[in-house]
């Protein structure tokens, strides 16, 4: 299984999709109409059997996706970050069915960076250098006490207890409030006032309501489908709201022309291979530069571990998932807009990119640039944010400072983030 | 967005949903043969009123629904006629009679008329698929081609899953765009969007046949979920049909 | 050890290639035919006025052509110009184009010609004549079944026209077109496991 959910279903309809590895493996009708139901109960899709699986929510479609792969119960299953576009209630729901299938005996291959969720899960670790090779295998206990200090030292995730107990101290706390004197407010930079979008009909983003100063810090956060992707592109002019204004810098973005509006505000979008146009790592993150804006390219490339000699001639469609996001936000990092807004910045990236990453976002702010991001990675709102935007139903929940939200239980309810998530947080970032 | 059109469980249970879909197509299909066959403005006239009110009526297509998605073919019916009339070689026969004439442009009588049948034509044939599609579910389509028709069931199925990605491919289109926009780069409809737009679907291609082989995809003889019978009505249908297209060409004079 | 390349070589030249269809293939094929689609789809939406034109948009029939030599080029298997073709077309038909019905037919006749050539080729050769001689035998298809089904009442001149207009495009712009697009994705290194 994949991360991406849609990419892996073939059928129109949810029971067929169900049925369809069964077919393939010549089940009886008979057996497959006792089935189907059976595996869709299983994962709590039953009633959706006749719905169209393109009209699921990502977190249904994956669960729909693992029912496929279910229903003719293989020996062995393999997921590549199967969680990696989910909110984190889903996410844990997901999880939560692969410690039922455990318990029932089936062998399952993990391959995930979210320590905190997956480690649980595990009863042998595999774990691979950045050349491949494998570095250690065994039982999770084992591994950890052989390589506590190769598995620091090569930028793996590890659950914050197991850090911790491996440094001998505190996690360096990678909150990004050292030295980040959140800038005088003077009149915001951007202003949203009764912002609506909605898609054929269908809203996606109701009267919401923002402010962003200049070098402030934002997480948007939300269950799936809640608005979060809509909402941004409404904020840098993507999208032309249906109701509502946007004024970036005293303009409204979406009648500006291309060339001004990438001078103002960048976008890096949820899935990266959606903003590649050229066929060279180093043709893609120089397309739409402007003079001056080059030579910034080798520094930035080189601190994001993606240095032009080894990266800039290959094609960025052959790169790893983390280092695809990478090349994608370094295009934006390189125009040093006013304002970023940024989809899922730190999914898919090990601890040292991460951390790589978190520092040059942190560089942009120093230079008054405003941050947006949307995530469900508890930590990246953490350590970013010194502000948390909760969207419900494409509503706004609660805007309030990061150390309220993460103990204002309602908005974090409303986030679909459980109190684990931020029991699981280094503890440096909990409040 | 575009999507296939949703079929709800009621239109699936009208006569005309019922009917196997490659009955209807077939009827389409000689149906648009015969059309091809007469330039006179009775036959499309007849039959584009007859697979309105099948639609309606024995397919219960909402009246709304049906005008909304034929509303944008009365131009495309007119630039045909239009065309067709006027650049038809019947003017430059200075023995016909001319009913309009537009500087040195000539209409003559029999232009006219291949005019407006043509344009009628347009409307017939427009008429036939959007019934067709406002009946039919691709999923039904699909197993029928493969359970009656015989055809190659890995190539079907292959097809019906490249369906899936087209709510997908849409959004990666628009997303492309806004890329576009929001680096600066001009030209939304630029030939490296067209490319991109091909690499996306070569990577969703892959990922889903690996994901249908992962799951036993033609490895060998298939059992069926979804059951296709050809029905005596099938027939029935296909037979009445030919007999009203004869009759309606029959109306012909031309 | 010079000579063992060289057999090697021509051994595999003459080799059949590879006739089976891996799921691959089938999904590559169809799933950009469906891309192709979409594009047109989008484009033609975001200039409302070409849909007046209904079916003369064939005037711009070259891109409804290029999934019939693309997927061949990619997938170099017996079928393939035939099998994108009618994807692409029974596309419309399922969302509800409202020429879909025709739109079959014509894909059928698009796409089978185009296939007759490459098979008259052996599935072997996928030179620039031969696509070229593809695309033109598609384009004679399209012409010919357009010219009985929509515009049977045009003059001879009329006609001439648009033969001549859809000769060259099938003469220079569509193979052009099919060998940079297929190109740029080789390069991308989305393609690789597909013949170079
Ligand atoms: N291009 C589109 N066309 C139609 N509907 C869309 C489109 N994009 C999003 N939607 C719908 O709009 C709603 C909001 O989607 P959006 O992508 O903004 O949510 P999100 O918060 O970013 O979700 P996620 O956490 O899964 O990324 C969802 O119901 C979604 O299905
Ligand atoms: N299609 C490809 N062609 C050539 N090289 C590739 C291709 N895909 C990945 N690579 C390279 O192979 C290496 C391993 O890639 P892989 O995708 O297996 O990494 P990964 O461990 O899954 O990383 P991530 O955690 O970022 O997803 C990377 O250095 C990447 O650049
Ligand atoms: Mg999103
Ligand atoms: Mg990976």
């Amino acid at each position: 299984m994949f991360q991406d959910p849609g990419s892996q279903l073939v059928m129109e309809r949810v029971e067929d999709e169900v049925a369809f590895g069964l077919e393939n493996r010549a089940w009886p009708l008979e057996r497959m109409r006792a089935r189907v139901p059976e595996a869709l109960r299983e994962i709590g899709l039953r009633g959706s059997e006749r719905r169209r699986s393109t009209s699921l929510s990502g977190g249904e479609q994956q669960r729909l996706a693992l029912a496929g792969v279910l229903a003719p119960a293989p020996p062995i299953l393999v997921l590549d970050e199967p969680t990696a576009n989910l909110d984190p209630d889903e996410a844990g729901h997901f999880l939560e069915r692969l410690h039922e299938l455990r318990s029932a005996g089936m062998t399952i291959v993990l391959i995930e960076h979210r320590a905190e969720l997956a480690w649980p899960l595990a009863d042998e670790l595999l774990v691979l250098r950045s050349d491949g090779r494998q570095l250690d295998a065994g039982p999770v206990g084992a591994v950890v006490e052989r390589q506590g200090e190769a598995l620091l030292g090569a930028g793996v995730w590890l659950p914050s207890a197991i850090e911790s107990r491996l440094t001998g101290q505190q996690p360096p706390a990678t909150t990004g409030t050292p030295g980040l004197v959140p800038l005088p407010a003077s009149s915001p930079l951007l202003s949203a006032r009764s912002l609506s979008f909605a898609y054929d009909g269908r809203p996606a983003v109701a009267d919401v309501d923002l402010e962003v100063a200049g070098g402030e810090r934002i997480c948007l956060v939300g269950r799936n489908g809640s608005g979060k992707s809509t909402l941004g592109r409404l904020l840098v002019g993507l999208l032309r709201p249906a109701a509502g204004k946007v004024r970036l810098a005293g303009r409204e973005p979406f009648r500006l022309a291309p060339v001004a509006l990438a001078r103002l505000c960048g976008y890096g979008f949820q899935d990266p291979e959606q903003q590649f146009f050229r066929g060279t790592v180093a043709e893609e993150v120089r397309a739409g530069l402007e003079p001056g804006e080059a030579e910034r390219v080798e520094p930035l490339m080189a601190a994001l571990g993606l240095p032009l000699e080894r990266f800039g001639e290959r094609s960025p469609y052959r790169l790893s998932g983390g280092e695809q996001r990478r090349v994608s936000l370094a295009a934006i990092l390189l125009r040093r807009p006013s304002l970023l807004v940024l989809d899922e910045p730190t999914f898919g990236q090990d601890r040292r990119s991460y951390e790589a990453l978190l520092a040059l976002l942190r560089d942009q702010v120093e230079t008054g640039t405003a941050i947006v991001a949307a995530t469900h990675d508890p930590r990246l709102a953490a350590d970013l944010a010194e502000r948390i935007v909760v969207l419900r139903g494409g509503a706004l929940a609660a805007d309030e400072p990061t150390e309220r939200f993460l103990r204002d239980g309602a908005a974090r309810l409303a986030a679909g983030w459980s109190s684990a998530d931020v029991r699981r947080l280094p503890a440096s970032d909990r409040p | 967005m575009i999507g296939p059109i949703e079929l709800d469980e009621r239109s699936r249970s009208t006569p005309l949903g019922r009917a196997s879909p490659l009955a209807k197509l077939a009827v389409a299909v000689v149906w648009l043969g015969g059309l091809a066959l007469t330039v006179d403005p009775r036959p499309p006239a007849l039959l584009a009123a007859l697979a309105l009110a099948s639609g309606l009526l024995l397919g219960r297509i909402p009246v709304g629904t049906l005008v909304g998605r034929l509303a944008p073919l009365g131009l495309a019916a007119l630039v045909v006629g239009i065309s067709n009339a006027l650049v038809s070689p019947a003017n430059a026969d200075p023995a016909q009679f001319e009913v309009g004439r537009l500087g040195s442009l000539r209409l003559t009588l029999p232009a006219a008329q291949a005019g407006l049948s043509l344009g009628l034509r347009v409307v017939a044939i427009a008429s036939l698929g959007t019934v067709f599609a406002l009946t039919t579910d691709a999923t039904r389509l699909t197993d029928a081609l493969v359970q009656v028709a015989r055809l190659p069931e890995r190539f079907a199925y292959g097809a019906l899953a490249a369906y899936q990605a087209v709510p997908g491919l849409s959004r990666d289109l628009t997303t492309l765009q806004q890329a576009r926009r929001i680096r600066g780069l001009r030209q939304s409809w630029h030939p490296e969007v067209l490319l991109a737009l091909l690499v996306l679907a070569v990577r969703h291609a892959d990922r889903q046949a690996v994901a249908m082989d992962a799951r036993a995809f033609g490895l060998g003889p298939r059992t069926r979920y979804r059951v296709e019978r050809w029905r005596r009505q099938d027939t029935v249908l296909i037979l009445i049909s030919v007999l009203v297209l004869a009759a309606a060409l029959a109306t012909s004079r031309l | 050890m010079n000579t063992t390349s060289h057999v090697t070589g021509t051994f595999a030249d003459r080799r059949p290639p590879d006739r089976q269809w891996r799921t691959r293939d089938i999904l590559v094929v169809a799933v950009i035919a469906v891309a192709f689609g979409v594009f047109f789809w989008a484009f033609g939406v975001a200039w409302r006025a070409l849909e007046g034109l209904g079916p003369l948009l064939n005037v711009l029939y070259g891109f409804w052509l290029l999934p019939a030599i693309v997927a061949p080029l990619i997938v170099r298997k017996p079928g393939a110009a035939l099998f994108a073709e009618l994807v692409a077309a029974s596309l419309s038909a399922i969302l509800g184009a409202s020429w879909g019905i025709d739109v079959l037919v014509s894909g059928l006749l698009q796409g089978g010609a185009a296939e007759l050539v490459f098979a008259a080729f052996a599935y072997r050769r996928y030179t620039v004549p031969v696509l070229v001689l593809a695309a033109l035998a598609s384009a004679a298809a399209a012409f010919v079944h357009d010219w009985l089904v929509w515009y049977p009442a045009y003059s001879s001149d009329a006609l001439l026209l648009i033969a001549l207009f859809m000769g060259i495009s099938a003469l220079v712009l569509i193979p052009a077109a099919a060998l940079a697009l297929v190109g740029a994705l080789r390069r991308a290194g989305v393609l690789e496991g597909f013949p170079a």
